[in-house]
């Protein structure tokens, strides 16, 4: 039987362990359990640079790393996130390599790896995490990492060479 | 690296290759859209409101009890149809809740069609507003709220196809309408014969060689990812709402018309928009309005958003064409007929301009040269999501049977498709063949190897020994020229010179990711280049605010990007003027005299006492130089270009697959205004365009009238793995009116790729499928292969 808003609403005490989140340590009071991390992440922290498009898994634009692994905050519950590091969109360096190629692809033949912008940050997330883990992924591993995002812009072309520019800054930084 | 596209006049900032004006907001999750700011934490007080939606594709509300529901904790306040702050609201439709210019009710687009009730008690698909409204502290226990109202329902039969709809037994949704379930005709679509051009009779007789051909088009969504919300707040009497619609002004009309409040005060906010897609261009609006009735019994902030399942709200009209093309044995068309029906669902909408206004506009620039046209066509009412505006709006299921006829005749006629393309079709101001249409078909043959891959039809070789090849190509009008936007009224500009020389562009409208906001400030950099600066040294304002902002120029047609500029390239005189005014005396001349170039002031006659003008504005009165402009579209008729996809395709014939291997999509754009953004536009279309053709498609249970996949696993958007390569190609061959002659490109990206990809595929198997989503059972069944 689904539980009712009651019980939904219910406030229960938060585990012992912090939340730590983009390199700070907090412990929230009043969370529902029910409440998403990606909820909690927004509604509590202000952080919106996550977004919750569908809220079911499908488009990837809620993507923060979890103790460096790329997840949908919007399938993840907030007391589950406890004890865990999360970085969201908020916590890059303001020079982010990965943010830096986004904002400026404007290759002929490609389009723009953004237009409205609203799954952007869950690209660059996912593209982030993939990155940390392969430095020069090929355009068939750029293609798998971010199939479980969706542009409904469509662009997808242009997000693929944002994603081959981050890895030739990240070459580029190693290099020097 | 791919061939970037050669502009007619090269030029310092139009129609260059460079990053989007908020690439790095976007990209660093800064940008702020309206949901942003509701977030609890940034409005403590604010409450939620979930309405009702009805679980029946039709039905009646007898009576609701909402006393259980009302003793929820947490819930502040329900609104019920009964009340007479809702029941004595006026009924409405899409004619004036959006609109390219701003509309009073009584100027509304649709008159006949008012058949939208604020929460009224009878249903008409499911999902819709109905009822009741709750208010509460959290969405978790608004919704329980609404478990918890006893609704006393009276089924009524539905129906869900159209022509069933149109039989005299079907259930009638509008009574209030009339006794049919057939649109009347109306002033603006007109009659079911809505053109009439010479005589098909005598067309036909003149022929040849006769084809018929039916296509069908299925009801696509738009699927923008923002949410629609609005947060509405009502302090004495003056109303604020932040929300993501694509149009300020008309917002604001909207609450002072149907909430009887004067305009100054009512105040509406949009900043960066999550997509649009023709999603805000609905009469479902209703949701404006009962949650600023909240706001205002409960003197706190109430916030209404969408969730993903309830986005599906409206979409493309799924429409059936019959079609008949006749023609002469050199490939003369002496005739074009067309009977249509399209589904319109529960709401009547913007859905005939795609049924008939869209279709019109076609026969006047595209079908000029052909002697006998006609179309007929009629929307009907059905138990389904109410169909409206979607990008390519009627031009996508019109070109999907145009293409058919196109193809189909050629193959009869065993003369190249293009051939006939060029032979017959263009605008009434220019003979044949059409110089845009001409060139946009060569540089696209030539992209997708025409020649070379195209066979006879299902005669290609085998790849992998199951596979089968082919290549399809489908052209259509462009549409959005400056001529075509005369109904927007004067479109707004304020400029403003800092005295640093750094400017402040007020070009109003909503940005909803078009890149018109980029288009806007290489506009400004153009017009302003003078002050020798470039367009890092503009600021564009991104958040429309009907309390300063002037009248927005609405973010649809893809006209924004080049109508601002075009206002910017005539207020660049005044802004040097003004300027010059300003500091004259300090030269001892007067403004006649002298000239401004590259940031520098001078001397016409001599090029002398030359001085920065930045040094010059310093010692000058401090305060900045504003010129605000206002500017009518030019009427001259000056045509319009044409628009081009071809399409390669790969058929598992075991499998049904349909891969498609590469589109070429080719726009003449009269002029490109922001290369980066164009090509984006052309690649990024084909998300919608591709998604339409082969996975996208809302299904119903038949038997309950329920819709099954409003959710995006089941509903499915191509994603990175699904997108083929995509060559775009920007041209410039036509010119419009104004300094720079552009034309909107962004909606007709999506127009062809259907019915080229359809075109290829019977290219690639010799066996015509002309419904869409193709998928891979289809394909199987069109080649005898299912049991």
């Amino acid at each position: 039987m689904a539980p009712s808003a009651t019980s939904r609403n219910t406030i229960i005490r938060p585990p012992e362990l912090p939340i730590i989140i983009n390199g700070r340590s907090y412990r929230p009071e009043c969370v529902p359990p029910t409440t998403t991390l990606a909820s909690l992440l927004r509604e509590h922290f202000g952080l919106t640079g996550v977004k919750i498009p569908c809220d079911q898994g499908a488009c990837g634009a809620c993507t923060v790393i979890m103790d460096g692994k790329a997840v949908l905050s919007c399938m993840v519950l907030a007391v589950e996130a406890y004890g865990h590091q999360i970085l969201t969109i908020e916590g890059l360096p303001s020079d982010d390599c990965v943010v830096e190629a986004f904002a400026a692809q404007s290759e002929p033949g490609y389009g723009t790896a953004l237009q409205c912008g609203f799954c952007t940050p869950g690209f660059v997330m996912t593209a982030r995490a993939l990155l940390d883990r392969v430095p020069s992924p090929a355009v068939s591993e750029i293609k798998e990492a971010l199939s479980g995002n969706i542009c409904r812009c469509g662009c997808y072309a242009g997000i693929v060479q944002a994603v081959r520019h981050a890895s030739e800054l990240i070459a580029k930084a190693s290099a020097s | 690296m791919k061939p970037a596209f050669t502009p007619r006049v090269q030029r310092s900032h139009v129609g260059t290759y460079r990053a989007r004006i908020d690439g790095t907001e976007k990209a660093s999750g800064r940008a702020k859209y309206a949901g942003d700011l509701m977030v609890k934490c940034r409005v403590p007080d604010i409450l939620y409101a979930k309405v009702l939606r009805s679980p029946f594709p039709h039905a009646r509300i007898r009576s609701l009890d909402v006393s259980q529901a009302t003793q929820l904790s947490g819930v502040v306040d329900i609104l019920t149809f009964e009340e007479p702050a809702v029941a004595g609201l006026k009924s409405t439709n899409a004619g004036w809740t959006d609109g390219v210019d701003t509309l009073s009710y009584e100027r509304m687009m649709w008159r006949r069609f008012c058949d939208r009730r604020v929460l009224g008690s009878h249903a008409r698909w499911v999902g819709d507003e109905i009822g009741a409204v709750v208010a509460a502290e959290s969405e978790e226990i608004a919704e329980e709220a609404l478990r918890q109202i006893k609704v006393d329902w009276e089924v009524l039969p539905f129906v869900l196809d159209p022509v069933e709809a149109m039989a005299s037994s079907a259930p009638i949704l509008h009574p209030e309408l009339g006794d049919t379930n057939v649109l009347p005709e109306d002033a603006v679509g007109g009659a079911d014969v809505f053109v009439n051009k010479g005589d098909v009779t005598r067309g036909l007789a003149d022929a040849d060689v006769v084809l018929n051909a039916t296509t069908t088009y299925h009801n696509a969504t738009q699927n923008s990812l923002d949410n629609w919300c609005c947060l509405v707040e009502w302090c004495e009497d003056r109303i604020t709402v932040w929300s993501n619609s694509y149009e300020a002004h008309q917002t604001r009309m909207h609450f002072s018309e149907m909430l009887d409040v004067p305009l100054n005060n009512v105040r509406v906010v949009s900043p960066y928009v999550g997509g649009q897609f023709g999603r805000g261009d609905t009469g479902d609006q209703p949701f404006f309005l009962f949650t600023a009735l909240l706001a205002k019994r409960t003197g706190r902030p109430v916030l209404f958003r969408h969730s993903r399942r309830e986005s599906f709200h409206d979409g493309r009209q799924h429409v059936c064409y019959h079609g008949t093309i006749g023609a002469k044995h050199d490939g003369t068309i002496t005739t074009l007929s067309f009977n249509s029906i399209g589904n319109v669902g529960a709401y009547a909408d913007h859905s005939m301009f795609a049924i008939k206004f869209a279709p019109a506009e076609v026969t006047e620039v595209a079908f000029a040269h052909i002697p006998n046209v006609r179309f007929e066509g009629r929307g009907v009412y059905t138990n389904k999501m109410p169909a409206c505006m979607m990008r390519g709006v009627g031009n996508s299921q019109l070109n999907l049977i145009v293409g058919r006829l196109v193809d189909g005749l050629a193959e009869e006629l065993s003369i190249d498709p293009l051939d006939i393309a060029c032979k017959n079709f263009g605008h009434q101001w220019e003979e044949l063949p059409d110089k845009s249409l001409v060139e946009v078909l060569r540089i696209g043959a030539e992209r997708i190897s025409w020649k070379e891959k195209r066979h006879s039809p299902g005669l290609g070789p085998l790849v992998d020994g199951v596979k089968k090849r082919g290549v399809g190509f489908s052209f259509h009008p462009g549409w959005h020229a400056e001529w075509q936007e005369l109904r927007r009224g004067e479109v707004h500009v304020t400029i403003t010179v800092n005295p640093d020389c750094t400017v402040t562009l007020d070009a109003p409208t909503v940005e909803t990711g078009t890149g018109s906001n980029t288009c806007n400030v290489l506009g400004c950099a153009e017009a302003l280049s003078f002050l020798g600066i470039s367009g890092d040294d503009i600021h564009w304002v991104s958040t429309m605010d009907t309390d300063v902002s002037p009248q927005d120029c609405v973010q649809t047609d893809s006209a924004v990007s080049f109508l601002q500029s075009e206002a910017m390239a005539a207020a660049s005189k005044e802004v040097k003027v003004k300027l010059l005014e300003r500091v004259a005396p300090l030269l001892d001349a007067t403004p006649e005299e002298l000239d401004i170039d590259a940031g520098f002031v001078f001397r016409k006659a001599d090029g002398g006492c030359k001085q920065s003008l930045k040094g010059l504005l310093y010692q000058a009165s401090l305060d900045p130089v504003t010129v605000a402009v206002s500017r009518q579209p030019l009427a001259a008729r000056t045509g319009i270009p044409f628009i081009a996809t071809f399409a390669e395709v790969e058929i598992n014939t075991d499998t049904g697959q349909v891969q498609v291997l590469r589109l070429v999509v080719v726009n003449d754009c009269g002029t490109v205004m922001y290369a980066s953004g164009a090509e984006a536009q052309q690649i990024g279309g084909q998300c919608i365009a591709l998604g339409e053709t082969l996975t996208e498609e809302i299904i119903y249970d038949e038997r309950t009238g329920v819709p099954l996949n409003f959710n995006w696993i089941d509903y499915q958007i191509p994603t990175m793995a699904d997108m083929p390569e995509i060559d775009p190609v920007l041209l410039e061959v036509w010119r419009g009116g104004g300094e720079y002659g552009a034309c909107g490109l962004g909606e007709g990206t999506v127009t062809c790729t259907p019915r080229a990809v359809l075109n290829a595929i019977y290219n690639a198997i010799g066996v015509r499928i002309d419904s869409i989503p193709v998928k891979p059972e289809t394909v199987l069944e069109a080649l005898g292969k299912t049991s």
